[in-house]
């Protein structure tokens, strides 16, 4: 046992690159129904969003790759190993599921010293794992009060810690934000950015909120009715477009008709002025429409693309 | 003198470099969380009284057994043997376990748990073995203890205990026997009524509920012990006539009688005890038990515990996280 172990973990030690995560042809169908069909996909080191709408396969692809229900067509594999025949896959993952799932009678300390020996970890080590963790997700001065008498956001870091306390490779979070507040979602997901670059644990973090994956993640994917409809790294689903974004604080209405008769064809988008650009040398007739109008310029910038512009691609 | 200075260093985070023991410790560490949950340790005051009196339960019968025995001289023939502490204790340990089991598995799957261990190195079998092996393993000691005590004091109240010890030695081997019997029978059951509730109070229930009507509807339905009397009638012409008249029968008589004494539950574990101590049945049902070939009551409890036992594996097995 103990040597599988050690080639269990000389396969953990990651060169740059690694697939964590690799699905092949994965499909789940639950009856009738298709949660997913014959996906592909993998999952490397860093930060990787899972995006998709509610009932996209999100949770059934992290299921499939946690072993707790079996393809039913192609392999779902964590780094090499097939989690549904080989429980030992799951020693160096991290799970952090969406729904409740903390006892409320006992203390945080007691819980992660307990998770940390079902993962494999001998009880002092254990022990002083628990500690360390809970000082990391900010719950140190509490870890010795029950569960039942924490709040929502300290609810959702014991969930956290309770995935991180046997140091896995690859961590799953499930909805990490559900349920939070603005400021206690802002606060858990600069955690999961620090797990991700300082404590050097990749995650896989689903969501159908497109906001926290834009911030938190270096790569996507996305899933669409099963589909996967998208992947690759967040830059290039964010990088520059040739529209120029114009935000005014006044005479707006000015502005589009001076640029109008420059030639150009402006859209008006909530408060913004959107101009497409064929080339560099327009930037020159915008600013003299701004003096021309007068209008105070509040910002002047190339538009990004936004994650959401993928499910504007994506036919219904 | 040198002033001794400290500062303290924020390392970070720091990866885990030591031993991983996977699946065999992770097996333990179900087991040992079990064990924790049924004494009540790491909880509050009212978690531990319930493994205290029961505990107390358990040893204070083998206590008075002692002590009557060494009031009257030793160990006599009309005096509760093993056998017979087992008959008083069984009915405890029934209670304890209608009360404990849902406590071992309900709230993991009431509060979601569950996932969290079931998405570590350990699959559904394991994590109820565990807790099941965590559940028996108290049993046993619960009812070896008491023997132990009753044992002991027997040997002790006895006027010469060597010779006590020299010819009932076997005493030992047959309570070992019948108390593994009792705790496989006695843990099982509720532990599978447990597995389909989230709901503690109503898996005790349940438990309760069923001991009871399975101990009191077949006694009811095979009372065959009928008492008849001669009775003399004087008809209208003045004759007199005499006959037969059966009272306290039940619906059911002879062999009926005999299958339906065997649902009492409660008794499943006693029938393989009589055999294991050799003792003849003093109850009704027992007797009617007794009547059946040897192999139907082994049968019987041997289908009552891997039936109960299938049935909780087969559940973990299909548990949607």
């Amino acid at each position: 046992m103990l040597s599988y172990f050690s080639t269990l973990i000389a396969t953990c030690i990651l060169s740059p690159m690694t697939v964590l995560l690799e699905a092949k042809r994965l499909t789940k169908h639950y009856g009738t129904t298709i949660a997913l069909e014959s996906v592909d996909f993998e999952v490397h080191e860093g930060i990787t969003g899972l995006l998709g709408p509610n009932g996209a396969g999100k949770s059934t692809a992290i299921k499939l790759f946690l072993g707790l229900i079996e393809p039913t067509y192609g392999t779902a594999t964590v780094m090499g190993l097939e989690p549904y025949s080989s429980v030992e896959a799951r020693a160096r993952l991290g799970y952090m599921p969406e729904h409740d799932c903390l006892p409320s009678g006992i203390t945080a300390s007691e819980l992660l010293t307990h998770l940390a020996e079902v993962s494999g970890l001998p009880p002092s080590y254990s022990r002083t794992r628990a500690a360390d963790i809970l000082r990391h997700v900010g719950l140190h001065e509490e870890r010795y009060r029950p569960i039942g008498e924490y709040s929502t956001g300290m609810k959702q870091r014991v969930k956290l810690a309770q995935a991180l306390v046997h140091d896995p490779v690859l961590v799953l979070l499930d909805e990490a934000t559900s349920g939070l507040d603005p400021g206690g979602r802002e606060e858990m997901l600069d955690l999961i950015r620090r797990t991700g670059r300082e404590f050097g644990i990749s995650i896989l973090l689903s969501s159908h909120l497109m906001g926290d994956v834009e911030r938190t993640c270096d790569q996507i994917i996305v899933f669409e009715s099963g589909r996967l409809s998208e992947s690759g790294m967040v830059s290039r689903f964010t990088e520059e477009t040739e529209t120029i974004l114009i935000e005014v604080d006044d005479k707006r209405a000015e502005l589009v008709a001076i640029l109008e008769q420059a030639g150009f064809q402006p859209l008006t988008e909530g408060s913004s002025i959107l101009l497409e650009l064929a080339g560099v040398d327009k930037y020159d007739a915008i600013r003299d429409a701004l003096v021309e109008s007068g209008a105070r310029l509040r910002r002047l910038s190339p538009r990004r693309h936004q994650l959401t512009d993928i499910f504007r691609s994506v036919p219904a | 003198m040198t002033e001794m200075q400290g500062e303290v260093f924020d390392l970070g985070y720091q990866h885990y470099n030591g031993p991983r023991e996977g699946r065999s410790r992770a097996r333990k560490a179900i087991w040992k969380n079990g064990v924790r949950i049924i004494l009540g340790m790491g909880k509050n005051f009212k978690a531990k009284i319930l493994p205290v009196l029961l505990f107390i339960a358990v040893i204070i019968p083998a206590l008075v057994l002692s002590f009557v025995a060494s009031a009257s001289g030793g160990f006599g023939g009309d005096q509760l043997g093993p056998a017979g502490y087992y008959q008083i204790v069984s009915i405890i340990i029934l209670l304890f376990s209608a009360i404990m089991a849902p406590e071992l598995l309900c709230p993991d799957r009431r509060d979601g748990v569950i996932t969290l261990y079931l998405v570590r190195p350990l699959t559904a079998t394991d994590y109820i073995a565990g807790r099941w092996l965590a559940f028996f393993s108290i049993t046993l000691i619960l009812v070896y203890s008491g023997q132990v005590v009753l044992f002991v004091g027997y040997t002790l109240a006895a006027a010469e205990p060597w010779t006590y010890l020299k010819d009932n030695w076997l005493d030992i081997p047959r309570f070992l026997a019948a108390g593994f019997i009792l705790s496989l029978f006695t843990t099982t059951l509720p532990m599978a009524v447990s597995a389909f509730t989230n709901r503690r109070a109503i898996a005790a229930a349940i438990v309760i509920g069923l001991f009871i009507i399975l101990t009191f509807v077949p006694a009811s339905l095979s009372e065959d012990q009928c008492e008849t009397t001669i009775v003399t009638v004087e008809d209208s012409d003045g004759n007199v006539r005499s006959g037969t008249r059966s009272e306290n029968c039940g619906p059911l008589i002879g062999d009926a009688a005999k299958w339906v004494a065997l649902l009492d539950i409660s008794q499943v574990p006693s029938h393989v005890n009589r055999m294991i101590f050799n003792q003849e049945p003093t109850e009704l049902a027992n007797k009617l038990v007794e009547e059946l070939p040897a192999i139907v009551p082994i049968a019987w409890y041997i289908l009552l515990v891997v039936g109960p036992g299938f049935v909780l594996w087969w559940r973990y097995q299909r548990i949607r996280l």
